[in-house]
């Protein structure tokens, strides 16, 4: 062995303990990101603000005229009220999606948008049933998912006597199941309904809301209900 | 095989083996302490309300009219069969209703002394207003008025009103015929009940009651129904349209329909201004007591609210059993 190969020996053997010391700190911070991205959904996801919000529509059963005249014309209001309906829904869709579907808004209990749908008089009521009208402010502590059920809306329109629309009354039942960190599931039911004028658009302007929430079974795999449409 | 390289094997493997549970470890130990820091999810039944009810700044005063038009008379240019002063305090969600006898002798702006109900005939709802805020100094934010088959068609529009008759009736002359206790009242029960006057010791002003009655057992069922059905009403707020006449707009009947469901009805006070019969002429008055009329009005205008002091007796009192 000449002295370089024994320096060089002896060089290995002391960088061996450096290199027990390095790697099992690189292995732990690999071990905690694999344990991040591939864990259970009791822990934040990596990239969790991209989550894709579940695609939500209410199920239209129908809209009917309330008319303010006699013998008003039926067929006409009817179909106006049929259009109302039309326009609405995506508001209302938007409002459910907003205030209970999409995990950018539960995760951090910011439901703005949520919020912008109501008239200025009604805002601050709202915003003080966050709990009622929304998955609620600390949902983002308790949910790890939310699925979206079969969720129906109809409506009554009522016509000024000129037969311009004056006010939609949406009745609602909103229905999604909500996945607990700790596996239980609880079935979210939302009914009431929302007093809608358009007021820089549809706005709404009175409501009525009650929660109907209960514990639920996970779903099975072939009971999962596609967003209606 | 040397013993180093084995070694260096063992050593990683062990180490990888602690790195993978020492990173799951800790990589479980940040949320599972976030979750047990959660709070309770709550479950019980939660309820959110708001109804856009009217400025609650200073009382609304309707005056309500019933015209004893018949069908295919104009209600506007027939005599008023029924005067009611409607006060409401949204704010403290409490309403007073004061009926003005019929044959009550007023002032009537621009025809002198005359019963209360010709000021529909001479001018329309607006003299009738006039005539009322002369009487009394309250300023009338709005007036409503309908005629008979308009009023048994709004009855009717939201399938009948539940009035709990307070004592027996039997009037061949209004076909008021009906046991005391809850019942429903159609459109032409109801108005029967609204007009019947002849089997009541206190004439006009028992009449006067019973309508009062009337609109108290509608904003009863009007609450009852919002409760159940908040869509319902769309059903009263177009059946008040189409069969009424006020200067009220459609906003503003839906407000006032809001505000209905936010008082209490078995809190409103039904009163009437009291007073006496006489004659003048060959005609029958009501002369209505001025003193308490004042007092009963100066009570009402600050906040629509009437004192129990100065609630006066029933004048079906003894029909009442009080």
């Amino acid at each position: 062995m000449t002295p370089n190969r024994v320096q060089r020996g002896e060089s290995k053997k002391r960088r061996l303990p450096l290199a027990l010391l390095i790697v099992p700190i690189v292995l732990v911070g690999i071990g905690v990101a694999i344990f991040l991205m591939l864990g259970g959904d009791d822990v934040p996801i990596i990239g969790g603000d991209d989550e894709v919000t579940p695609p939500f529509d209410f199920i239209v059963k129908g809209a009917s005229a309330v008319a303010t005249v006699p013998h008003a014309d039926e067929a006409t209001l009817a179909s106006t009220a049929e259009d109302v309906a039309q326009e609405i829904t995506p508001t209302i869709d938007d409002l459910f999606t907003n205030g209970f579907l999409d995990p950018s808004n539960w995760r951090d209990g910011d439901y703005e948008e949520v919020f912008a749908t109501f008239a200025p008089d009604a805002v601050a009521t709202a915003e003080e049933s966050v709990e009622t009208l929304t998955l609620g402010a600390t949902a983002g502590d308790v949910f790890a998912t939310v699925d979206p059920g079969k969720s129906k809306l109809s409506y009554q329109v009522l016509f000024d006597p000129d037969g311009a629309v004056e006010t939609a009354v949406v009745t609602v039942v909103f229905r999604a199941t909500a996945e607990r960190k700790d596996g239980t599931y609880l079935a979210i039911v939302s009914e009431g309904e929302f007093f809608l004028r358009q007021i820089d658009g549809w706005t709404i302007t009175a409501f009525d809301v009650k929660r109907d929430d209960h514990e639920t079974q996970p779903p099975s795999p072939s009971a999962s209900t596609p967003p209606s449409g | 095989m040397s013993i180093v390289p084995f070694r260096r094997r063992i050593v990683l493997l062990l180490a990888f083996v602690v790195a993978w549970v020492a990173g799951s470890a800790l990589g479980a130990t940040e949320p599972a302490r976030r979750a047990s820091a959660a709070p309770l999810f709550q479950l019980e039944a939660a309820h959110a309300e708001y109804v856009p009810v009217l400025d609650g700044s200073k009382p609304i005063f309707v005056l309500v009219i019933g015209s004893d038009a018949r069908p295919d008379q104009a209600v506007e240019s027939q005599r008023a069969d029924a005067v009611h002063i409607v006060a409401i305090n949204p704010a403290e969600h409490q309403a007073t209703i004061v009926g003005i006898p019929r044959d009550a002798l007023v002032d009537i702006p621009g025809y002198g002394q005359n019963k209360i109900n010709a000021a529909l005939f001479f001018g329309g709802p607006d003299l009738v207003v006039e005539s009322v805020e002369e009487l009394t100094g309250l300023r009338m934010d709005y007036w409503a008025m309908t005629g008979f088959a308009s009023f048994e068609a709004m009855v009717d529009d939201v399938d009948g009103l539940v009035v709990d008759v307070p004592f027996a009736m039997s009037d061949e002359a209004s076909r008021a015929f009906f046991d005391p206790g809850v019942q429903t009242l159609d459109g032409d029960n109801a108005l029967a009940f609204a007009r019947n006057r002849h089997d009541l010791p206190s004439g006009d002003f028992g009449r006067s009651e019973d309508q009062g009655l009337l609109m108290v057992s509608a904003l009863a069922q009007l609450k009852k129904e919002f409760n159940q059905d908040p869509a319902r009403l769309l059903a009263w707020v177009a059946s008040f349209v189409r069969h009424g006449t006020t200067t009220l707009s459609l906003d503003k009947v839906l407000d006032l329909a809001f505000t209905g469901t936010t008082i209490n009805a078995n809190k409103v006070v039904n009163a009437v201004f009291p007073g006496g019969t006489g004659m003048v002429g060959a005609i029958s008055v009501v002369t209505l007591d001025g003193g308490t009329l004042d007092a009963i009005s100066k009570d009402l205008a600050d906040d629509g609210i009437l004192k129990k002091a100065n609630v006066p007796p029933s004048p079906n009192e003894s029909l009442l059993g009080g």
